[in-house]
């Protein structure tokens, strides 16, 4: 769908993006990812065209990317805005308008999105009317309104309470089960591990990780088990004995806990089960994969590191 | 350019819905009446009686002007050609305010030369060159046709009366006529002025606010830039046509109520004239608007209105565009709102020049700087307007065409440089704005 080759970009001899190149396939959510300054909205707006790359191709179903394709792409910067003394509607038809939709098609595809978040009263409002999150809605509406094939977020949960991050989130899900490429830039890692598909992470303009949430967070486990229990801790403790270690604890009241173990020798997750099984009431008990919180920290930790050492 | 178009309408919509956009249409026509009014009017204040005297070495008005008296102007007339230097020093013309010289071109050139000791007010300037002009007509619906005065009058050309200083009579002041021109230019700048502004606020705001990066999603950034310029500028186009209509109402009403056409015979039954003549405070009130009626003849028969405001038209379009540029880069290039209006020092600045330029055009309309400033873009929207409205000398009328093909190619380069301007700082946000930083945009393709 769209395929970017070794991007590179410098603004005045300070490289913003270095040789990065990513694949986005048909149909998935792809998290872009990195702390600031990272060279994330550079790269995203080289998708878009507003920025020319120095190096490096992109291309768009195949094709070399060019002005045309433009319609096809959706785009919500993290830097947006709306004139404050237009209404909801005329908005809609500008923005439609520009991305080459007649009016009719605004009309159309207007009404179904007002209709779906319930905004039918907003129609006429001037958008120095309406609360920030207000605006952020109708910001989404103008960016899929002409039903794009691709569609790129920056930064698309920030301002919004959580129940119109979980509207947000349910509407990106459902546009990827009618075959959409989306690719959002967060700095909200629970969304990210809900909705993303694939992520890539960027590190002072460098592509540093790409590959599968559930892939990245398996392969970065580290054999901890979390076990959810009533019961005497001591009681938990002394049955580890010597093949387990308590790495940490939950206290969740009522002598319940969470605590997280670490295998010991040739000890598995079954073993584990079996000594504490008549020492406790357990209730739950599961694999601790690491959050791509923790990823996210890690792989910059170690990038900064290795740039030390060098 | 459809992109461009969608921006220039969203623009012009918005400015069409501003309270500013209608406050100016009401005001500024009322302003421009006002003045029209008080110049008038003022210059009714310092009336006094003027003898002047005519030289016709040919004989042609017959030592003939006004059919009766006029208690304001008295004629002499010479038959011979008297040299400046005489009629200032020589103590045989003192009582003359002013010497008024016929030759005999005059029904072809249709120019006379009136030197004055004093500058003439307004008021009395118009009336010897109504009076002068009422009589030449005559001589020339005598000599070349068989109308009546009347029907002449319907087809008449004016006749240009170059008022000279007599003792520096190479100083070209100010000719009526130019002053016209100076208007016409003023309100040029003050539409740039106005709306140049209007640009650079629009698009402060856009950056301020953030939509650019969603506009430039879809748009190029020229293509933006265009955009806002054209539709401001149809806005100050739209601006302009009301300002005509309202003033071209205002002079109606004006010439109805305040300057009745007594003078036009065909306005006036003999019954009625006789009945009012009757009528001392009626006459009184008839000498009052005879008087009003010279500067009416001016505003309405003496300016060619069509033609001024052709060209106008095209220096107000091309010259905004140059300008308008400018403060669209501004505005692009700035880091905060408040960051661009320091640098629009600058540009006023050049404005001003602009507006020295047609005033020192106004009173030296042939010195080679008047050329100069005719030709250099920041100044030759006025300039030209003030040389158009003093008339270009005969055969050197496509010196305009001149002026206004370098402004529209200065324009097309300013763009083209703007853009670059525009396309490498629109998205630059926070900055402190500096000559280097300029440069450096500027070089960046």
């Amino acid at each position: 769908m769209l395929k970017l080759e070794a991007i590179s970009k410098s603004f005045y001899q300070k490289l913003a993006l270095d040789e990065v190149s990513l694949n986005l396939e048909e149909g998935e959510i792809f998290g872009l990812l990195g702390p600031n300054g990272a060279g994330k909205t550079t790269l995203i707006r080289i998708i878009n065209r507003i920025v020319e790359q120095d190096k490096g191709v992109v291309r768009f179903k195949n094709e070399l990317m060019n002005d045309k394709h433009l319609a096809q792409i959706g785009y919500l910067p993290e830097e947006r805005g709306l004139y404050r003394t237009m209404t909801v509607y005329d908005h809609a038809l500008f923005l439609g308008r520009l991305r080459g939709m007649s009016k009719n098609d605004v009309n159309t595809n207007f009404n179904y999105w007002v209709d779906k978040f319930e905004i039918g009263d907003w129609r006429k409002k001037r958008i120095e009317e309406l609360s920030k999150g207000m605006a952020q809605k109708v910001q989404f509406i103008c960016t899929v309104l002409h039903q794009p094939q691709l569609l790129i977020l920056d930064e698309p949960f920030s301002g919004f309470d959580p129940i119109n991050v979980e509207l947000i989130q349910q509407e990106l899900k459902e546009m990827k089960t009618q075959g959409k490429t989306i690719m959002l830039s967060s700095h909200n890692m629970k969304s990210v591990e809900e909705i993303c598909d694939r992520v890539a992470l960027i590190h002072q303009s460098k592509k540093i990780l790409e590959g599968r949430v559930s892939q990245i967070r398996e392969s970065r486990k580290d054999g901890n088990f979390a076990v959810r229990f009533s019961g005497s801790m001591i009681a938990f403790v002394n049955a580890l004995w010597t093949g387990f270690e308590l790495v940490d604890k939950e206290v969740l009241g009522d002598n319940r806990f969470v605590a997280y173990v670490k295998m010991r020798g040739e000890n598995n997750f079954q073993d584990l089960l079996q000594v504490l099984l008549g020492q406790i009431q357990i209730e739950a008990a599961w694999e601790v994969l690491p959050s791509m919180q923790e990823v996210f920290i890690q792989e910059i930790n170690h990038s900064n590191q290795t740039q030390d050492e060098k | 350019m459809k992109n461009s178009w969608i921006i220039a309408l969203r623009e012009l919509k918005e400015r069409m819905r501003s309270k500013s956009f209608i406050a100016m249409a009401i005001v500024g026509p009322l302003l421009v009446l006002g003045i029209t009014y008080m110049l008038f009017a003022l210059g009714g204040k310092n009336k006094t009686h003027w003898n002047v005297l005519i030289t016709d070495p040919n004989a042609i008005m017959q030592a003939k002007i006004m059919a009766q008296e006029d208690a304001t102007v008295s004629y002499d007339f010479a038959n011979d050609y008297i040299e400046i230097e005489d009629f200032a020093n020589n103590p045989r013309f003192q009582k003359y305010d002013a010497m008024l010289e016929v030759n005999e071109k005059i029904l072809n050139n249709k120019t006379a030369f009136l030197f004055y000791r004093e500058k003439p007010s307004m008021q009395m300037a118009t009336r010897v060159q109504y009076q002068f002009e009422r009589r030449l007509e005559e001589l020339m619906i005598a000599q070349f046709t068989s109308l009546s005065v009347s029907d002449f009058r319907k087809i008449k050309q004016p006749i240009n009366v170059a008022m000279r200083n007599v003792y520096d009579p190479r100083n070209e002041a100010s000719d009526m006529s130019g002053w016209v021109g100076f208007f016409f230019g003023c309100v040029i700048l003050l539409f740039i002025f106005l709306f140049g502004m209007t640009i650079l606020r629009s698009i402060s705001k856009e950056k301020s606010n953030r939509i650019v990066e969603v506009l430039l999603a879809s748009v190029k950034p020229r293509q933006l830039m265009l955009g806002k310029i054209m539709g401001i500028g149809i806005a100050a186009f739209l601006q302009f046509a009301l300002w005509i209509l309202f003033v071209g109402i205002g002079l109606y009403v004006m010439r109805e109520t305040l300057f009745p056409d007594l003078l036009d015979a065909s306005k006036m039954d003999v019954v009625q004239m006789t009945e009012a003549m009757k009528n001392q405070t009626l006459q009184e009130q008839m000498l009052s608007a005879k008087e009003y009626n010279q500067f009416v003849e001016l505003i309405y028969e003496r300016i060619r209105f069509g033609n001024m405001l052709g060209y106008f038209a095209l220096f107000l379009a091309v010259g905004y565009l140059f300008y308008g540029t400018f403060f669209a880069a501004l505005g692009a290039v700035s880091g905060s709102e408040s960051d661009g209006q320091q640098f629009v020092i600058p540009l006023i600045a050049l404005l001003f020049l602009a507006l020295y330029a047609g005033h020192y055009a106004l009173n030296n309309p042939t010195a080679e700087l008047t050329s100069w400033f005719s030709y250099i873009p920041f100044t030759s929207p006025v300039v030209c307007m003030v040389k158009l409205a003093q008339g270009y000398p005969e055969g050197q009328g496509y010196l305009i065409y001149v002026s206004f093909l370098i402004l529209l190619v200065s324009a097309m380069l300013v763009l083209w440089v703007a853009g670059r301007l525009y396309k490498n700082g629109i998205l630059q946000f926070g900055h402190r704005l500096g000559f280097k930083q300029l440069f450096k945009w500027i070089s960046r393709a």
